[in-house]
């Protein structure tokens, strides 16, 4: 291998050159930015995130797994799987290569950041090596993967439903110029490596290419413009970048280490939200995953919507997409790169400015505080939180005496006569100050109860009581609680034969992750049947208070949309363990409904005479 | 002689036996399909009726007396309806068809089920009622749930599964204001020691003599009527029940101890002719209920040729209301025919 010209440079290197300095520059001042806009002690965590062996090794296997391989897209659908990992890998590997081959053969122009992406252009093969021979044919292979990733890529914009997606979002105008360069890049490529691979030496792609080009084209006069046009299509594809879908690519690299070292979102557009807001590729995932979508009006209302609109700042649409949601979380569970819709939402919530901010630190919990307090405090009383969706849904809180009285424990119904909001509405509103007021009412309340179990019906509850509350008990939703004591035999069912189609709540399920108590406490009572869609791809009830303007009419669609994935089981009553979800469904579901509790209160065997 | 015109009569409330009637008084042949066993429809169960607390069954015995001369079909349901050429064959469930050109429904309303609202407790606990179970007490004094001896406080919760979005029933029920004050000042009468409360939203007093109703409520009868609607409802350990409200007047939230608690259960679309409807295309208003020709001047009629519509099936309306539009298709089916 010897060099054919001794500068080592031609002009058409200039296109990329300008684009690479400019995008490295982009991604340089962006990242310390991002960095310098944490707060303080998130920084230090990060720093010292980054310094620790077990985190390195976590962060390079995730950037590896998820920037590169995909493995997510993977799991959810090979085809698109193959296509992301095609293109993300297989250019890696080309990159690696490339470099490889620098450092083998010219190593003098290791530092010339443009050789190993032209290093074809440059050289003339003297000899041919085994060594060499297999490094061409590596050069090859992945150009040949990457070109099927681009064709697959093409079908897609075509024909989406191939790859498992209904819809696919509407790109901006400068994500095409992003998407069309990037498509050029390595059609060119092969087009110019195989114009010099008689001198530059190819393996099966480039070098049979060539033998088809000098059959009619018979000189080198091609060989430059084509080395240009592959140069432009990089320049084009760098320059445009950062305003484009595809700042994903670096953004992402950014946010696994940030997401990894446990950093929160505090701000609504800086720090940790502004490096998930780059994040988003744009793929367009969350706009199946919406139970908004089952309605057409609402597709532009989601989460990677949302995104472009912060990237944009459009204070209009950002406000009116983040109170429309229903917060349910499912784009979050689905997103491949871990954009959190939801919380990103509550954030843009948070800065709003209102007339009128309620206050609940001058609420007088004596009253409260008197009639919850157990007169010996033990750590087998039980406390019950019925809440204020439960309140409305007494079925639930009868229910829950019966087993109370059932399982002979000491209970006290904490809210049976009024009582303070958990809070959670209030942050799920954005309200985090008047959210804390509630908390602190309500913790001195549970304190002084002397109980030792705090149990609640309420999943919307039990997320703000895990997460913000600060109790020295034992915090169950009652799916647990019930759970426990069938499984000790406190308590006992007689098995009625139904079948039972379980709706995971979104609080419950994606909010606490609490998916296996409720299930197995169904299959004691009879038995289940799962929904087409489960697990952490539940589909929101349409009644989430998290919405602060989606209307009645509005949530219509959804409800039925949800029932119907619910019956797919052809179920004999639908079971959920939240509140919300039980009336919501109940409004329109031709099936029974009912909550766990009532399931379970309903086919208890051992007497309850007080009751 | 010509035989007499067939006219399916579709539900034997008072609006199907008034048509019924009247038909006959004008020389036609009415057959009234009645799915249960009675006739008179939802004031058959009623006890006394405003504004001048007439018995509820002296009116249904008038309508069936007047109508006796009529086919009538008890316990009978429609199974089909075909479209002929001009006419409507209907297959019965006794094994009946009948050819008809003339179908007049009279299908009527459904009140709304109150253990919908379950925050109203209606099902969960037992001193919670609706204006129905009332008006049987009122029949026949049997109800488990109302206990006479020591009836101390009575409360009426206006609006249920009315004018409520929640509910899936956003419009008015029409009557049940009334129908509140009523049983309220029958339950005052019943136990003058009690004390009546009535949430309501607003009251809708829009007829003859509602007004001097409501009014004589307050001032003879000392019921207190509360602004604003019940939030939830809830059980304390005597076994009475406590409503929670919000006094939208007095701008505050109110909490009452009851013995009783009566629901007023709005209106809705009987289910079944909805079903009917579907057999022959007829179109459903907004409301949910059957859609007439045009809302304003052709009430009783239906897109369809030879379909008639009279009483509660287009909405909800009051007995003297629901006769006058009886007599009304009677007559409309007569000129339609006429000029046949």
């Amino acid at each position: 291998m010897r060099e054919r010209f001794l500068t080592g440079y031609n002009d058409f290197v200039l296109p990329f050159l300008i684009g690479m300095v400019f995008i490295l520059t982009y991604c340089a001042i962006g990242l310390i930015k991002i960095i310098l806009q944490l707060p303080k002690e998130d920084r230090k965590r990060f720093f010292i995130s980054l310094v620790n062996p077990k985190m390195i090794w976590k962060n390079i296997k995730d950037i590896f797994c998820k920037c590169l391989l995909h493995v997510d897209i993977w799991k959810r659908n090979k085809l698109l799987g193959y296509m992301h990992s095609s293109i993300a890998f297989g250019w890696f590997m080309l990159i690696v290569i490339g470099h490889i081959e620098v450092f083998l053969y010219v190593p003098h122009r290791a530092k010339l950041l443009y050789f190993p992406i032209f290093f074809r252009y440059f050289v003339a093969e003297t000899d041919s090596t085994l060594g060499g021979n297999f490094l061409f044919f590596m050069m090859d292979f992945f150009l040949l993967v990457i070109l099927s990733g681009i064709l697959l890529a093409m079908v897609k914009r075509l024909r989406s439903r191939f790859f498992g997606m209904r819809r696919t979002t509407n790109l901006s105008f400068l994500d095409y110029i992003g998407l069309y360069s990037l498509w050029c890049i390595f059609p060119l490529r092969l087009l110019a490596e195989g114009f010099t691979a008689d001198i530059s030496g190819g393996s099966f792609l480039t070098k049979s290419l060539n033998h088809v080009f000098t059959a009619f084209l018979g000189n080198h006069t091609n060989m430059l413009p084509t080395w240009w046009a592959y140069s432009i299509a990089l320049g084009v594809f760098f320059i445009v970048l950062p305003f484009t879908r595809y700042m994903h690519i670096p953004a992402e690299i950014l946010l696994i280490p940030l997401r990894n070292a446990g950093i929160r979102i505090t701000n609504a557009r800086k720090g940790l939200a502004k490096a998930q807001v780059y994040s988003c590729p744009s793929c367009g995932l969350c706009i199946d995953a919406c139970p908004m979508g089952v309605m057409k009006t609402h597709i532009k209302d989601t989460t990677v919507y949302l995104n472009r609109q912060i990237r944009r700042n459009n204070e209009r649409r950002i406000e009116e997409i983040s109170d429309k949601c229903l917060l349910c979380g499912k784009c979050s569970a689905i997103c491949p790169v871990g954009v959190e819709g939801d919380k990103l939402r509550i954030a843009q919530r948070s800065i709003r400015k209102y007339g009128i901010s309620p206050d609940y630190s001058s609420v007088n919990t004596d009253a409260l505080i008197a009639e919850n307090s157990f007169s010996a405090p033990s750590g087998s009383k039980v406390l019950y939180f019925a809440g204020c969706m439960t309140a409305l849904t007494p079925k639930i809180r009868k229910s829950m005496e019966k087993v109370f009285v059932s399982a002979g424990v000491e209970y006290e119904m904490m809210d049976k006569d009024g009582g303070i909001c958990c809070g959670r509405p209030m942050l799920m509103a954005g309200r985090v100050h008047e959210a804390d007021e509630m908390i602190a009412k309500n913790m001195e309340i549970i304190k002084a109860s002397g109980a030792g179990t705090l149990v609640l019906s309420c999943p919307i509850c039990y997320k703000i009581f895990k997460e913000k509350y600060h109790l020295e008990m034992e915090v169950l939703h009652h799916t647990e609680y019930l759970d426990r004591l069938l499984k000790s035999g406190k308590i006992k069912v007689a098995h009625c034969g139904k079948r039972f189609a379980y709706h995971d709540p979104c609080e419950l399920g994606r909010g606490c992750g609490i998916y296996d108590e409720p299930r197995a406490v169904i299959s004691f009572a009879g038995e289940l049947v799962e929904a087409e869609k489960h697990h952490k791809e539940s589909i929101c009830c349409g009644g989430s208070l998290g919405s602060l303007t989606l209307g009645f009419e509005k949530r219509e669609a959804m409800v039925r949309n949800a029932l119907g994935n619910l019956s797919t089981g052809s179920p004999d009553v639908i079971v959920t363990a939240c509140p919300l979800c039980k009336s919501t469904f109940d409004r329109y579901s031709d099936k029974p409904v009912e909550d766990i509790a009532e399931t379970i209160a309903n086919n208890l065997t051992t007497s309850t005479k007080t009751l | 002689m010509k035989p007499k015109e067939n006219i399916v009569v579709i539900g034997g409330g008072i609006a199907g036996l008034e048509a019924a009637g009247q038909l006959l008084k004008l020389g036609y042949n009415p057959i009234v399909i009645e799915k249960q066993d009675h006739l008179g429809g939802h004031v058959a169960e009623w006890n006394r009726l405003f504004p001048d607390m007439t018995p509820a069954s002296e009116v249904v015995k008038r309508l069936i007396d007047q109508s006796s001369e009529a086919n009538i079909f008890l316990n009978t349901e429609i199974l089909f309806i075909n479209r002929l050429k001009d006419r409507y064959n209907v297959m019965l469930s006794n094994g009946i068809s009948i050819i008809a050109r003339i179908l007049l429904f009279t299908t009527g309303f459904r009140l709304f089920d109150a253990s919908k609202k379950e925050e109203y407790g209606y099902g969960v606990y037992d001193q919670v009622i609706t204006n129905r179970d009332l008006e049987h007490w009122f029949n026949n004094g049997n109800d488990k749930r109302i206990d006479a001896s020591g009836m101390k406080a009575v409360g009426f919760v206006h609006c249920v599964g009315s004018r409520d979005e929640k509910a899936r029933n956003p419009q008015c029920s029409k009557v049940c204001c009334i129908t509140a004050i009523k049983q309220a000042i029958e339950v005052k009468q019943k136990f003058p020691e009690a004390m009546v409360y009535c949430f309501y939203m607003d009251l809708r007093m829009f007829g003859k003599k509602y007004e001097d109703f409501y009014i004589s409520a307050q001032r003879d009868y000392g019921i207190r009527f509360i602004r604003g609607r019940v939030s939830e409802v809830s059980e304390n350990i005597d076994g009475k029940v406590i409503v929670k409200a919000e006094d939208t007047l007095a701008g505050k939230p109110v909490k009452v101890t009851l013995d009783l608690l009566v629901l007023m259960s709005g209106i809705v679309c009987n289910p079944d002719s909805a079903k009917i409807t579907g057999m022959i295309e007829l179109p459903l208003d907004t409301d949910g209920f059957l859609k007439s020709r045009d809302n304003v001047a052709d009430i009783t009629a239906s897109p369809k040729e030879g379909v008639f519509y009279a009483g509660s099936c287009t909405g909800p309306k009051t007995v003297p209301e629901t006769l006058a539009e009886a007599r009304s298709a009677a007559l409309e089916i007569h000129s339609y025919l006429k000029e046949k």
